[in-house]
């Protein structure tokens, strides 16, 4: 889901894209990695698809980082964004990011997948619930899971859509909100969110 | 009265055994409603704990730790099982 979004933001002209993925290039990612192909399996992740985001529009710096960061990390990437895009595969990594956004004060994105359904969260920190106000303790890894490209496609599209309005001030973002599509009945939810008051992550910001 | 019931998310497959619409007496709450869902479901069946929850459009918490409100005839009660796929 990462893949799109950063393609639709490189494509979109954003200024500057920092990818950061870890590990190989595996057949199980092609069904939904539009950055990868048959020809680059067995090779590392970001270095491949910072080729190829660069091919895609030279005037957009690519930035391309071979592993998950760490909390440390995070925080000092957040301090060189304008926004964060979270995409990863587990909940940890997730609210790492999510806690990076909020201490760095900048819009953060989560985009997630199940099957034919994605889920977009939009937060701007203070003033809206963050993703540790949803989630306060990660809920359980499920590392065997059903995925459609063609959703992975559709929600990273959104994720970078969102990006885009907020970067250009264009349009209502969905700050506070959660989207949801249900691919499986052609459904568009979308539920106001509530900030947690001891969230530990956002309630003294 | 009416509640409708929307399920997305993790465990579609086993959501979908959920019903579309229930019946609760008038001064109903969630909590009425989640257990004439979930009652009938086998254990390995079971919503995740952390499923987030939502009254019309607002959301109320997860099925942990909730806003046990009252409910009106033709709310619809929005389950969101977590997801994280990348």
């Amino acid at each position: 889901m990462g893949g799109p979004a950063a393609l639709m933001l490189t494509m979109g002209g954003i200024g500057r894209v920092i990818i950061a993925h870890g590990g190989d290039m595996i057949s199980p990612d092609l069904n939904r990695q539009v950055l990868g192909s048959e020809r680059v399996l067995g090779r590392p992740r970001a270095e491949d698809f910072g080729d190829y985001l660069r091919s895609m529009n030279q005037f957009v710096e690519v930035e391309a980082i071979g592993h998950e960061p760490n909390a440390t990390e995070a925080a000092e990437l957040a301090e060189r964004c304008d926004i964060i895009l979270s995409c990863p595969p587990t909940f940890e990594e997730r609210l790492r990011l999510n806690r990076a956004a909020v201490e760095a004060g900048i819009p953060f994105i989560d985009a997630a997948q199940w099957g034919m359904t994605g889920t977009l969260i939009v937060v701007k920190p203070g003033e809206t619930a963050c993703l540790e106000c949803l989630y306060p303790e990660p809920p359980p890894f499920e590392e065997f899971f059903p995925v459609v490209g063609a959703i992975s496609a559709a929600t990273g599209s959104l994720a970078a859509l969102e990006a885009i309005k907020i970067l250009s001030g264009t349009g209502d973002p969905l700050w506070g909100k959660m989207l949801t599509y249900d691919g499986y009945r052609g459904k568009v939810t979308t539920v106001q969110l509530q900030r947690r008051a001891l969230c530990a992550c956002c309630s003294s910001r | 009265m009416k509640i409708q019931i929307s399920y997305t998310g993790r465990s579609y497959q086993t959501a979908a055994i959920l019903p579309a619409e229930i019946t609760l007496d008038d001064g109903g709450t969630v909590d009425d409603a989640l257990h004439l869902l979930t009652k009938d479901l086998a254990d390995d069946q079971q919503l995740p704990m952390s499923c987030l929850l939502a009254v019309s459009g607002e959301h109320i918490g997860t099925l942990a730790s909730h806003t046990n409100q009252s409910l009106q005839d033709r709310d619809e009660l929005i389950l969101i099982a977590p997801v994280a796929g990348g």
